[in-house]
């Protein structure tokens, strides 16, 4: 009997490989699509005039916050020769549960062109508002250039900012507000990251 | 055992999230939208019935002693493969189910039909039964994910674990109302028919 378990084992983890090798392909190019769909919608005001580069790894000096990685993926968005603006990585370290990922699109100028949440555990129905697909709030951060309100502004309503927080979850929002005003600060101080000047 | 009774069975009359309560983790975890509702009611609905009608096919071939282990590597396999199509064919699905998927292999409903009755009936009967009780459900997941998502804009409780349980209790509740109502309508039919019923061959009991 125990060689009869043996061989079941066996057969049922060559199927396991044999649907492996046939998906691998297909989840590298699905998990790839999901990726270049949120740049391109992210992008997608920019891009009337441009394209999506490859992305290129800039190293950060020391005093970079801790919402950005070392070094940072940077995705150009090009007009022919000119950059028109940059699609960049962030994340908010202190979420609710654990870390939220998230991309930023800036024009040329350093204004804020969309912001998405790509990956996060935040509680379903409640912080996942943060998320374009269950709600609007993340869009109303288009627009907006971190040099148009006071640094004090750039939180929660609660913490005395001018962003609204979603009712029964307030952590979630407030470290995505407070991240993103760190990156912007960040970029407004070295602003050739994102390939714009002073 | 016949076909009609299975399907009667994993349907309304001993409906795995209405009366059998199994499976209850995912019933009320994933069941706050109606898109991840759907996604994991069929991912578990093809477990269901592959499984039922792979332990059938193996049912000679397995004692007691190895009996468990055999259930539980044909789930885990089948729930593995699950996962990867998933992510073959719906990435955003699969990010949004998370966890949930890879533990469809802990779903008691699933071992507990390989249990109860995979192992004694035969193929055909087996992957009925893994279809009704799949389908029953996957109708009450739905049916959860989509009160809780039409009522959460309203009521924030709907959106918490502790919102499924008491919409679950309330779907509970309403089968329990029908099948009392439906079984008194079954004995007056019954009993109607009975004193009518005319004699016509011998020997009745």
């Amino acid at each position: 009997m125990i060689f009869r378990l043996a061989l079941f084992g066996l057969i049922a983890s060559s199927l396991v490989g044999v649907i492996y090798v046939i998906t691998e392909p297909m989840i590298v190019e699905s998990k790839k699509d999901a990726r270049n769909k949120r740049l391109y919608s992210l992008a997608e005001p920019l891009l009337s005039e441009g394209k999506i580069g490859n992305p290129i790894n800039k190293v950060l000096a020391n005093d970079a916050p801790v919402s950005l990685i070392n070094p940072l993926p940077v995705t150009p968005i090009n007009d022919g020769k000119l950059q028109i603006g940059a699609v960049i990585p962030f994340r908010a370290l202190d979420g609710y549960s654990g870390t939220i990922e998230l991309l930023l699109a800036l024009d040329i100028d350093r204004r804020i062109v969309g912001v998405r949440a790509i990956d996060y555990k935040e509680t379903l129905g409640l912080g996942d508002k943060i998320d374009v697909q269950k709600a609007d709030w993340i869009l109303q951060f288009n627009g907006l250039r971190y040099m148009d309100l006071s640094p004090t502004a750039w939180a929660v309503t609660k913490d005395g900012g001018q962003f609204d927080s979603f009712t029964g979850a307030t952590i979630t929002p407030r470290a995505v507000v407070d991240a993103l005003a760190e990156t912007l600060a960040y970029f407004e101080t070295y602003p050739e990251i994102v390939g714009g000047g002073k | 055992m016949k076909l009609t009774t299975v399907w009667l069975d994993g349907l309304w009359d001993r409906n795995p999230g209405l009366i059998q309560l199994l499976g209850l983790c995912p019933l009320l975890a994933v069941s706050n939208t109606i898109d991840n509702a759907i996604g994991l009611g069929l991912a578990t609905l093809f477990v269901m019935v592959i499984s039922n009608a792979s332990i059938s096919l193996i049912r000679h071939l397995i004692d007691e002693a190895i009996r468990l282990p055999s259930f539980v590597l044909v789930i885990a396999t089948l729930t593995t493969s699950a996962e990867l199509f998933m992510q073959a064919f719906d990435y955003p699905l699969y990010q949004s189910l998370g966890i949930f998927v890879p533990l469809i292999v802990t779903n008691c409903l699933i071992l507990g039909r390989a249990e109860a009755l995979a192992r004694r009936e035969t193929l055909l009967i087996s992957t009925m039964d893994g279809l009704a009780q799949g389908l029953g459900f996957f109708f009450v997941l739905v049916s959860l994910g989509a009160i809780r998502e039409q009522v959460s804009d309203i009521i924030i409780l709907a959106a918490l674990p502790s919102g499924a349980f008491i919409a679950l209790g309330m779907l509970i509740a309403i089968h329990q109302v029908i099948q009392k109502t439906l079984k008194q309508f079954r004995a007056i039919t019954k009993s109607d028919i009975k004193g009518r019923r005319v004699r016509t061959t011998g020997n009745i009991p």
